[in-house]
Formats: C-alpha cells, sequence, structure tokens
C-alpha cells in the first residue's frame, strides 16, 4: 500500500531515538511501536518494501496522540506530524480506521446550531445523571445556558470554534474583556468560522478538514485582521492551512493567526498600563499544551502574560510530555490516555500548585476530569482584572 | 598488531609450554591469594620502560620493573601511574595483585590504570590485550580481567598504563580529633586516612585549590602539617566505604587500624576474617581458571577468591 | 485456563487483518508459537509481542545495519521475568537478545537468527540511593539523564554522559562500556559501575561485583561491561555515584583550520591540563547542529572545540586561562566562556545531537568510532578528509578529541546508485588508517555486528581465542546475543546456535 507519503519526509529519520523521551506512549509501554521512530520505520516499511497493513501496525498509528513532541525533540526535524496525517488519511481512506461513527460524531462539528443543540441537551443529561461522565472524560458540570457572543470592536477576530463554544463560551468571554481591557475591539467568529478541523485532520479525514478549512477562510476573509486563537489545538490547525491547502490565500490566512497569549505577551505593557493589578496570590502551574509548545512553538508567552497577574508562576519539570488529552485521543484510547495523564498530575503535584493553568479546552477538560482545578490562563488574567476593578 | 619486542619473545620462550610456573616480582605481595605450589618453576619478568609518551599521557614498560623506578622516570615529566609503590615492587606485581595506591580517592583505582596488556598464555604463545590508546571498547575487556588474577590466567610481560599530572601542590595534614566524614567538603583530598582519632589527609592539586582547602580544614579543628602517610599495621581488610567510615564499631579483633575513607579498605594489625562469596561467583571463577589455563600451569597454588 | 493461554498467544502472535482469522501468522512457524505460548505462560501476554510489527522493530538498532531477525519480543518487568524468558528460549533451544532503547550505532542490540527478545525499558526503576557508599542501585531499563536527574537533589550525577544519554538506557550504557564527552576526565562506563546482577545463560542469577574497594576474585564486572550482552542479562546494576563539581566552565573556541584546533587539543594535554571534555566539530557539523539546537555555534568557523574545565573554583580559573591561552597561540579566532547554565546546556544540547542532525545534510550516514592516538589528530583529520574526497563523499567530523576518539560521520543518500559502495570503500579505509596510526577500532560504541570483521584487522588469532575464552567462561551454550563482536572463525558455537536465518527484512 502507497501512503502517499513525501519520500524526503520520509528518509529524514536517522533513527537516533532522541524522540523515545518524548513520546507519551512510548515512555507507558516501552514498546517500539508506540514510538516515533518505530512508527516512521513501519510508515517507510509499507511505503517503500511493500509490507502488509496488519492489525497490529495498524494499532501503531491509532495510538499516537499526535502532539508531536518528538518533532521538538528531532535534530533533523523530521514532520512527524504530516507523516503521521498522511498516513492516517491513507489508512482512513482505505477504511481501515476512523469507524463510521466517528466520523458521523465528526462532522456534527460543522453544524453549529446542531453542536449548540445537542450540548445542552448533553447538559440536560448530565445534570440527570444520566451520563457516566467520569468514564466518558467530560465534565463533571456543562452550561444549560450560553451567554451571547458580543462584538465590541473591529479590531480582531476571536476564533470561537465548536466544541470550546459550546462547552466553555465563559473562558471566550473572559478572553474578550482581557482584550477590551488592553484596549482592544473583538470580534467574535461564531458560525462565520465554524470549526477549524484539527479532530478531522487527526482521524485521516483529510478531504473533509480541507472543505472545512475553505469554509472558514471563506468566512474570515474580507479585510487582513489578525485572528486571536484563544484553543491551542485550533490555533495549530489553522496555522497550518497554509500546509494543507499548499495555496498562497491559504498560507496568508495562516500568517493572520496568533494564539491569543502570543499576540497579548508582545502589549502587557498597554494592559498593565490601562488597569493596574494586584496579583492573585495563588500558584499557579502552567501545562504546556502540545499544540502549543511543539506545534506553535509559542508556550512561552502564557507565563510571560500570567506573570503579572499571578504571585506565582511554576513551570513543571516534564519537559512539556503530552498530557494524553489529544482531542478525541482520551474517548478513544482511554486506558493509554488515562497512564499519560498519571504522569502529569504527578508532575502538577511535584509543582506543589494548587491551579492549572492551561490554553487548550481539550488538556483542561482531560485534566479536570482527574479532579485538578484546571482553568485558561486568561480566565485568571481577567479574575485579577475584574478583582483589581472592584 | 604488533611485532613484540625482543624482551618479551625471550619472557614467553622462558615461560614455555609445558610445567608448573609462577613470576617472581618484588615479592612484597608474594603469599597473597595462596603460595606457590611446591615444584613450580620461577621466573622473571623483562624490565625496563619501552616507550614513556608524556603528551599521550601513556607509558609503555615491562613488567618486571619496579614502581618506584618508573615513577621516577615519570617525575621528570611531572606525572605518575596510579600503582602503588611499596619497597621493591614492580609494575607487574602490582597490577597482578590488584591493589589499589593510598591515593585512590585522587588517582583511580589500578583496575582502570591498564591500558594494553602482552602476556604469555598457558599454551606459551603471546596475546595482547586492550588497545595503544587511551580509549577502547573493542572485544571483551580482558586487561580487566588479568589485573588483580595473580597471573592465574596469563604472564604479564609489557603493558601499557595510563599517567597522569602529579598535583602541582601536595601535602599531607594531620587533624586531630575529627570525625573523617566531616573532610568531605575538600575536593582536593586524594587520601583521607583514619585511625580511630585522627584524619589524615593528602591534599594534591592547584597550589590555590589546596589553599583553599587547608583554610576550610584550619576551620574545622587543630590542622597540622605532617610529612606523609602513618606507619601502616600489616593486615589489608577489604570493605565499603560505609563499613570503613564505621571500623572501629567491630574491630575488637583488628587492633589499632588505619581506615582508607572513601576507598573501602582498613589496614589492621590482625588478617581479614574470610569473605563470603556466593556459590555462582565461585562457581564462575572456577570456569575462568579452566578456560583459560586447562593445564593449571600457571601459578598454581595461587586463588584470587582466597585474597582478603 | 488451557483455553485463556491459547487465545492470549493468538493475541500476542498477531494476526494479518481485522478479522480475519484464518490469516497466516506471518514469518513464524509452529516451533513459534510454542515458544511464545511459553513465554505467555511464563510471564502473560502483556508481556510478549511475536506480531510482525513488533519484531520488525525490535530487529534494528539506531545503525544501518538492517539484517537482524528478532524472534518474540518479551518485555519483562523483574529479574524473575528475565530469568523465566531465558529458561523458556534455553528449552526451545533458542537464543536470547537484550534490548535498551536501540540506540546503538553498531548493530549491537540487532538480533540474528530469531533469539527472543528482551526489551529491559520496563525495568527501569531506582532502586535504591546509597549515599554511605556512594552506589545508586538502578534497573537497566532506566535511561541514562533519568538518572542523573533523579541524583541532583543529592548534589552528585552518574558521569558517562553519552550524546544519547536523554534516550539511552544504563542496561544498554553496560552492555557497550559507553562513553560521551566527560569521559574524558572520569572515565568509561566501566570505571561506573561497581556491581551487576546478571541473569547467566543457564538462567541462574549472579551478581559480578560488590561495593567493596576489591570485590574478591576476578575481576568479572570488569570483565562483564561492554560484553554486548553475549556474557549475560544485567538485571539491576550498581553505579558509583560522582560528586558534582564546584565549579565548572565551558569554553567555545573556533578556528580558520581544522588543523589548528586539532593541534590545540593535542597542546592542551601535553601541557598537563586534564579537561573534564574536549570535543571538538568541524564546520559542516556546526551548521547541522545550529539548525536545530541555535546555540550560538559559528557558522563560519572551520572548526569549533568545546572545552569544559571542572572542580574547585581557584583551578578551573587557571585552567581555563591556560586553555585560551594555548588555542590564542595556535591561531583561534574567538574564544567565548558560557555565561550561564542555560548556554552552557545549549552548547553541549547542540554538540550531543550531532548525529540526529545528521539528515539535516543527507538522509543517511555511516559512522565510524576509531581512536588514535591524541598527538597525531592532525594527521589523522588531514588522512580522512583526503579519503572522503576521492571517494566524492561528505563528511561530517564530530568527535571526543581529548581522547582521540572519532566520529567521522559519512553521510550519503542510500537512494543514489552505488553510493553504498563508496561509502564501505572510504569506511574501510579511514578503519586501517586509524589502525596503523596504532589506534583502535571503536572507542565507545562497540563492535556488535558492523565492525565484526574488522576485528582480526585488529587483534592476532591468539588475542580473539583469549577473547573468545572470556565468552564461553561467562557462556558455555553460546546463547546469549549470539554473533557478535567476535569475527565467525572465533565465536564459539554460535553459528551453531543461530538458527537459519530467514533474509526476509519485511513481513508478509
Amino acid at each position: 500500500m502507497h501512503l502517499g507519503l513525501d519520500d524526503d519526509e520520509l528518509v529524514a529519520c536517522v533513527a537516533c531515538g532522541l524522540c523515545l523521551p518524548h513520546c507519551p506512549t512510548f515512555v507507558i509501554t516501552g514498546r517500539d511501536t508506540e514510538s516515533p521512530r518505530g512508527r516512521i520505520a513501519l510508515m517507510r516499511a509499507v511505503q517503500n518494501e511493500g509490507a502488509p497493513v496488519t492489525d497490529d501496525l495498524i494499532r501503531s498509528m491509532e495510538t499516537c496522540v499526535q502532539c508531536r513532541g518528538c518533532e521538538t525533540a528531532c535534530p533533523s526535524a523530521v514532520p512527524f506530524g504530516h507523516l503521521m496525517e498522511g498516513t492516517r488519511a491513507a489508512l482512513a481512506g482505505a477504511g481501515r480506521i476512523t469507524p463510521r461513527w466517528q466520523r458521523l460524531a465528526l462532522r456534527m462539528l460543522r453544524h453549529r446550531q446542531l453542536l449548540l443543540a445537542g450540548s445542552t441537551l448533553l447538559a440536560l443529561a448530565i445534570r440527570l445523571r444520566l451520563v457516566p461522565t467520569r468514564r466518558l472524560g467530560l465534565p463533571a458540570r456543562m452550561p444549560l445556558r450560553r451567554p451571547p457572543l458580543r462584538t465590541s470592536g473591529g479590531d480582531v477576530w476571536l476564533f470561537t470554534g465548536c466544541v470550546m463554544d459550546a462547552w466553555q463560551r465563559d473562558v471566550h468571554l473572559a478572553v474578550q474583556r482581557v482584550l477590551e481591557a488592553a484596549g482592544v475591539g473583538v470580534e467574535p467568529t461564531g458560525g462565520a468560522a465554524p470549526c477549524c478541523g484539527a479532530l478531522h485532520i487527526h482521524a485521516g479525514l483529510e478531504a473533509e478538514t480541507k472543505a472545512m478549512a475553505r469554509r472558514v477562510m471563506d468566512g474570515l476573509s474580507g479585510d487582513d485582521r489578525p485572528i486571536l486563537v484563544d484553543a491551542a489545538g485550533c490555533g495549530a490547525s489553522l496555522k497550518d492551512y497554509g500546509h494543507l491547502l499548499g495555496t498562497d490565500e491559504a498560507r496568508a490566512f495562516s500568517a493572520r493567526v496568533f494564539d491569543v497569549h502570543e499576540w497579548l505577551a508582545g502589549r502587557l505593557d498597554e494592559l498593565k498600563s490601562r488597569t493596574p493589578v494586584e496579583p492573585l496570590d495563588m500558584t499557579v502551574a502552567v501545562q504546556d499544551p502540545c499544540h502549543l509548545r511543539h506545534v506553535q512553538r509559542a508556550h512561552q508567552a502564557v507565563p510571560a502574560v500570567l506573570g503579572p497577574f499571578v504571585a506565582n508562576v511554576v513551570a513543571l519539570d516534564d519537559d512539556g510530555l503530552c498530557c494524553g488529552a489529544g482531542g478525541a485521543y482520551s474517548v478513544m484510547e482511554p486506558e493509554l490516555s488515562t497512564a499519560i495523564r498519571e504522569r502529569k498530575t504527578a508532575a502538577v503535584a511535584r509543582s506543589g500548585a494548587t491551579v492549572v493553568a492551561s490554553a487548550n479546552p481539550g488538556c483542561s477538560l482531560h485534566l479536570a476530569a482527574a479532579g485538578l482545578d484546571v482553568r485558561h490562563p486568561l480566565e485568571l488574567v481577567d479574575q485579577a482584572l475584574s478583582a483589581s476593578r472592584r | 598488531m604488533a611485532d613484540f619486542d625482543e624482551a618479551l619473545t625471550a619472557f614467553a620462550a622462558e615461560v614455555g609450554t609445558d610445567g608448573p610456573v609462577c613470576v617472581r616480582g618484588g615479592r612484597t605481595r608474594w603469599s597473597l591469594g595462596g603460595e606457590a605450589s611446591p615444584g613450580t618453576r620461577e621466573v622473571q619478568a623483562p624490565e625496563g620502560i619501552v616507550a614513556f609518551e608524556p603528551a599521550e599521557m601513556t607509558v609503555r614498560v615491562r613488567a618486571g620493573t619496579p614502581v618506584a623506578a618508573l615513577h621516577e622516570e615519570l617525575a621528570a615529566d611531572g606525572q605518575r601511574t596510579a600503582l602503588p609503590e611499596r619497597a621493591g615492587g614492580t609494575v607487574g606485581g602490582a597490577l597482578m595483585a590488584g591493589e589499589s595506591s593510598i591515593a585512590r580517592l585522587g588517582l583511580g583505582p589500578v583496575r582502570d590504570a591498564l591500558l594494553q596488556a602482552r602476556y604469555v598464555c598457558a599454551d606459551g604463545r603471546i596475546a595482547s590485550a586492550g588497545a595503544g590508546t587511551v580509549k577502547n571498547v573493542s572485544g571483551f575487556d580482558l586487561c580487566r580481567l588479568l589485573v588483580g588474577s595473580l597471573g592465574t590466567l596469563g604472564l604479564v610481560g609489557e603493558v601499557l598504563l595510563r599517567t597522569f599530572p602529579v598535583g602541582e601542590a601536595e601535602r599531607w595534614v594531620r587533624l586531630a580529633g575529627t570525625d573523617p566524614g566531616a573532610v568531605r567538603s575538600c575536593y582536593t583530598a586524594a587520601s583521607v586516612l583514619w585511625d580511630g582519632t585522627d584524619v589524615l589527609i593528602l591534599l594534591s592539586g592547584y597550589a590555590v585549590d589546596v589553599d583553599d582547602d587547608l583554610s576550610r580544614l584550619a576551620a574545622l579543628g587543630n590542622c597540622e602539617d605532617v610529612d606523609g602517610p602513618p606507619e601502616l599495621p600489616p593486615h589489608r581488610w577489604v570493605c565499603t566505604p560505609a563499613e570503613a567510615a564505621a571500623f572501629d564499631a567491630r574491630n575488637g579483633a583488628a587492633g589499632p587500624f588505619v581506615a582508607e575513607i572513601g576507598v573501602g579498605v582498613v589496614h589492621a594489625s590482625q588478617p581479614q576474617p574470610p569473605r563470603p562469596v556466593e556459590p555462582g561467583v565461585v562457581e564462575l571463577n572456577r570456569r575462568f581458571k579452566e578456560r583459560f589455563d586447562p593445564p593449571g600451569r600457571l601459578n598454581p597454588g595461587r586463588d584470587p577468591l582466597r585474597k582478603p | 485456563m488451557a483455553r485463556t493461554l491459547a487465545a492470549a498467544t493468538r493475541r500476542v502472535l498477531g494476526s494479518r487483518r481485522r478479522g480475519d482469522r484464518s490469516a497466516a501468522v506471518p514469518a513464524t512457524d509452529d516451533t513459534d508459537a510454542a515458544l511464545v505460548a511459553d513465554l505467555v505462560e511464563a510471564i502473560g501476554a502483556d508481556r510478549v509481542r511475536a506480531d510482525a510489527a513488533a519484531r520488525y522493530l525490535a530487529s534494528r538498532d539506531a545503525s544501518i545495519y538492517k539484517e537482524g531477525n528478532a524472534g518474540p519480543v518479551c518485555y519483562p518487568g523483574s529479574t524473575a521475568d528475565v530469568v523465566a524468558c531465558v529458561e523458556v528460549a534455553a528449552r526451545h533451544g533458542r537464543a536470547v537478545s537484550p534490548r535498551g532503547a536501540g540506540t546503538g550505532l553498531a548493530g549491537g542490540a540487532a538480533p540474528l537468527g530469531q533469539p527472543v527478545v528482551l526489551s529491559m525499558t520496563r525495568m527501569d526503576r531506582l532502586l535504591e540511593i546509597d549515599l554511605d557508599n556512594g552506589v545508586a542501585w538502578v534497573q537497566p531499563g532506566m535511561v541514562n539523564l533519568d538518572l542523573s536527574r533523579a541524583l541532583a537533589p543529592h548534589g552528585v550525577h552518574y558521569a558517562p554522559d553519552p550524546s544519547s544519554q536523554a534516550a539511552c538506557t544504563i542496561g544498554g550504557n553496560v552492555a557497550n562500556n559507553s562513553g560521551g564527552p566527560h569521559c574524558l576526565a572520569y572515565g568509561v562506563t566501566s570505571a561506573h559501575v561497581l556491581a551487576v546482577e546478571v541473569v547467566m545463560s543457564d538462567a541462574s542469577v549472579v551478581t559480578l561485583g560488590d561495593l567493596t574497594a576489591e570485590p574478591p576474585g576476578y575481576d568479572l564486572r570488569g570483565a562483564f561491561v561492554g560484553s554486548e550482552g553475549m556474557c549475560g542479562i544485567a538485571t539491576a546494576v550498581a553505579v558509583r555515584l560522582t560528586r558534582n563539581p564546584p565549579a565548572v566552565r565551558t569554553m567555545l573556541l573556533s578556528f580558520d583550520d581544522v588543523s589548528d584546533a586539532a593541534a590545540t587539543v593535542s597542546a592542551i594535554i601535553a601541557a598537563g591540563i586534564v579537561p573534564a571534555a574536549i570535543e571538538m566539530m568541524d564546520q559542516r557539523c556546526v551548521t547541522a547542529v545550529e539548525d536545530f539546537a541555535q546555540a550560538g555555534y559559528p557558522r563560519d568557523a572551520a572548526a569549533v572545540l568545546l572545552v569544559e574545565v571542572d572542580g574547585p573554583a581557584g583551578g578551573v580559573a587557571i585552567a581555563g586561562e591556560r586553555v585560551a591561552d594555548i588555542a590564542r597561540r595556535n591561531q583561534a579566532i574567538s574564544a567565548r566562556t558560557a555565561a550561564d547554565d542555560d548556554e552552557r546546556a545549549r552548547l553541549w544540547k547542540g554538540r550531543k545531537s550531532a548525529f540526529g542532525a545528521v539528515a539535516n545534510v543527507m538522509p543517511d550516514y555511516y559512522l565510524h568510532d576509531t581512536v588514535v592516538p591524541r598527538t597525531r589528530l592532525v594527521e589523522v583529520l588531514e588522512r580522512i578528509y583526503e579519503i572522503v574526497d576521492r571517494h566524492d563523499l561528505i563528511v561530517l567530523n564530530v568527535f571526543h578529541a581529548g581522547d582521540g576518539n572519532l566520529h567521522p560521520i559519512l553521510a550519503y543518500d542510500s537512494r543514489v546508485p552505488g553510493t553504498g559502495e563508496r561509502v564501505q570503500a572510504a569506511g574501510r579505509e579511514i578503519i586501517e588508517m586509524s589502525l596503523d596510526m596504532g589506534g583502535a577500532l571503536t572507542g565507545e560504541h562497540g563492535i556488535g555486528v558492523e565492525k565484526r570483521e574488522y576485528m582480526d584487522r585488529m587483534f592476532s588469532a591468539v588475542d580473539l581465542d583469549q577473547q573468545s575464552r572470556l565468552r564461553a567462561s561467562f557462556d558455555p551454550h553460546c546463547r546469549m546475543n549470539p554473533g557478535k563482536v567476535l569475527p565467525s572463525a572465533h565465536s564459539c558455537s554460535d553459528i551453531g546456535a543461530l538458527r537459519a536465518s530467514d533474509a526476509a527484512g519485511v513481513w508478509g
């Protein structure tokens, strides 16, 4: 089977093994089949040597969290994410991964009104204890009502996305308040850009992702306003449209995308000068979402932004190892996902922090399900700002 | 592969292919691990320095050379080896006994000193182990196997040793009535000896660092210069560093002692009782001897397991 | 019970397609099915993998050797598991090959003849820190860097620091007698291993060495370290703890000419200075590394030296000055001292990622690890560049200059026809040149399978016979990682222990 992978990208791995300690699944299982180096060797065996695609090989690919921690560890800059996305696309195309129910569920994310309504129903079901939240990795409490999104100006777009808007709109509103405190007029994207397609490309649904990317680009075209993103996974996905679609238009679009912390880090003085603040008296551990640290490589902006607003910001000592959330990974691979999370909760415990700041909704849900007090970094900033105002 | 030096070839010829044979060095540790069986022919290893390469920090020397003579030659270039100096002791003898210098903390153990060995096998042929460089992992480590083997696996004729620069400043000092653990903060200590009451320390290194350590020691108590190490009691006990540091607690039979702190050797008045050895290790020792010396002709009567 | 076991074994053996139960198990036969059933019974189904993908990956390490052929792969969790696997393998007349992280560069972990592969990665715990004796007991699967990190709160570290230390395991280090930059002053693995618990080829468990100054009998742990898995399987290792130096100075010296850099190295050693490390990289290597590490290595220098001196502050200052002075006298164009721990860490990260960064230049590399007298570095480097030019190849030089341990990386693209032959020919010339200079075949990577047939270029038949006696004393059955290190004529009955090796590199 030809996986359709770029030959130059595929040969770039020299098998040195420096990725191994940065791979969450290898760290748990100790098996080469669950390592980046091993997965690349298997891709090569299939594409170049004609090895058959066995169930075990598919398991090797399915167990990858796609955190891309191996990419920042790779001295030869092997684009593992692209290789894995390509492999999954080929496997999904051949009907070997991503079963029908999963495709249906992912399709729903494109339909904003349906998703919002479905989420309200789910929230109701959770209140009535009809859904085993812990087992499914769902939040213990979801909003029944969502305060409306509102436009406060035209300086920037705030990308609101799909699940996050339905489940965590409070975070968007907090982010918007912080931006406004810095004197920035915000327009939430809402229905203009329903879903970035991150989960779809992870599942190997390449054609669908491309269609969704075009939809988002269309919705946000017409000006060159910066597009700020408060979910690391979505930000990484939007920044990759240039590569995904390979057009000048897409590359120009991706260049407009910023993680909100990345964007704010350069405007901290403005924020501080407008609103003098008393830092929150707490110890906050910064959890680096993989798609912020390894993909966008913008994770250092989070502690920089938090610094003036929280008394004690601490880093974790685990080299940014993935928390195991991985978008839909925690649902698809609950056992591995939980084992990976245990390392993260241990790192949080070592740090002595009482609150964890996470810039990605997937990570935040996953970690909260383990009993941690997780907030979006800008929720903490918002809290500090509003406390000072009072 | 090398053409062997004539002295080495002559030594091999003298060892021959037949009959029990042992090598006489300076006889300083002659009874270590047992006496040679009666009727064992005595031979002597050749003597002399073959090549000293100060810039390479190695010296090629014949096994019969006295360590003191070797060190005298090396001292001209400010170097020495890790081998212990005993009156009349030879290079080969020191390696085969495997006992480290009293300055082991600074120089490292004898087992790390040997880079290459040319030795006569039980069948009379000359084998070469290790390499002529300071670093080598080509094949199995016969050099470490030979060190401390009492000449029971092969008879060493010529060796390449690592050399070290002698410290710019070297001083022995005595610290009266101190706990040896207190000396841990001294980075330049090449030897820390303790007799249950006083601590004797050899400081070695850059003068500025030695002075630093001296002032650190002076802060601990009454610190005075001494000429060198004390007279050591005749018997050598081997133990763990922790056991050496706690030696007086169990020394009823041992009498006065001098413990090498941080190393695990105690010089005592009475011999050490035999150390327990696990059966698997005994069996492996037997297999090594059997494979390397099938006729049992090399230093018969001696057994490294019987060394204290 | 029997049915559960049979089902578990089927699962472990793997199947070709989801739902396709009739599919033949690839490249395994009835003997393997019985072997796998026994292994599953002995250590549990979740610790055994016999499917094609697992075996394919267990057949290779970080070397270019791709002919390995693994049997079932086991992931033992304890010494008892290892004993059980060795027993089962022996009962089935199969060899056993241990494996750490597979970062070896000589094919030492590439299994020959479908042995049972024991992947030690699950035995990765730090068992005990004994500060009174300056020792830590660790399991073999523990990653080298994890060990030093765990020791950091105690002000001590584990000194051998191979470039792959972020990934490689202590067990692998013991097997290869691994080195690393700081082995110049501190010595290689063998100087830092006090005792090893080993499962022997007859499945007995023996502890070689102990924590005393001089363990009784022959130095068996000395003989075991560096034996490349051929003498038994280490299941616990007592390593020596090294005190962290009070002061460290890391200097980056750059040169317009490779020869000046090499001459500086020889001059530092000749001056009686023993730095903690002296590393050299040439321009091509610096460029490849700098793309990744962004450590501030000068891309325009022909060669750089990374020199580190450590110890008490006073001596460090003096040695640092002397080194800088020697460099200036040898035409160094700049000498920079790392300002803080962060800069120092970045410089070392750059140096230690050199092999992995090669694909920034070419997708494949072949690497030698010879050692030459450090007084002859200038001459040796000139010869290497000459050999490589003549074969129309690219070389990146990065190496432990202080102890003369070369790592010429021949970078190439195996997709270009005929390149492989030129690489082999140039490699052979580099080895022969190194040996002619009075050098050694390998300084830290080991012989494995890649350098096996060069052994008789360095050793005589008598020498090799002695080495094979060492191996046979440990493993008279020739059952542990057979076929490595010794050239075929000297490897006792290894060849008998190897099953007829099926050449297929890919399952199917």
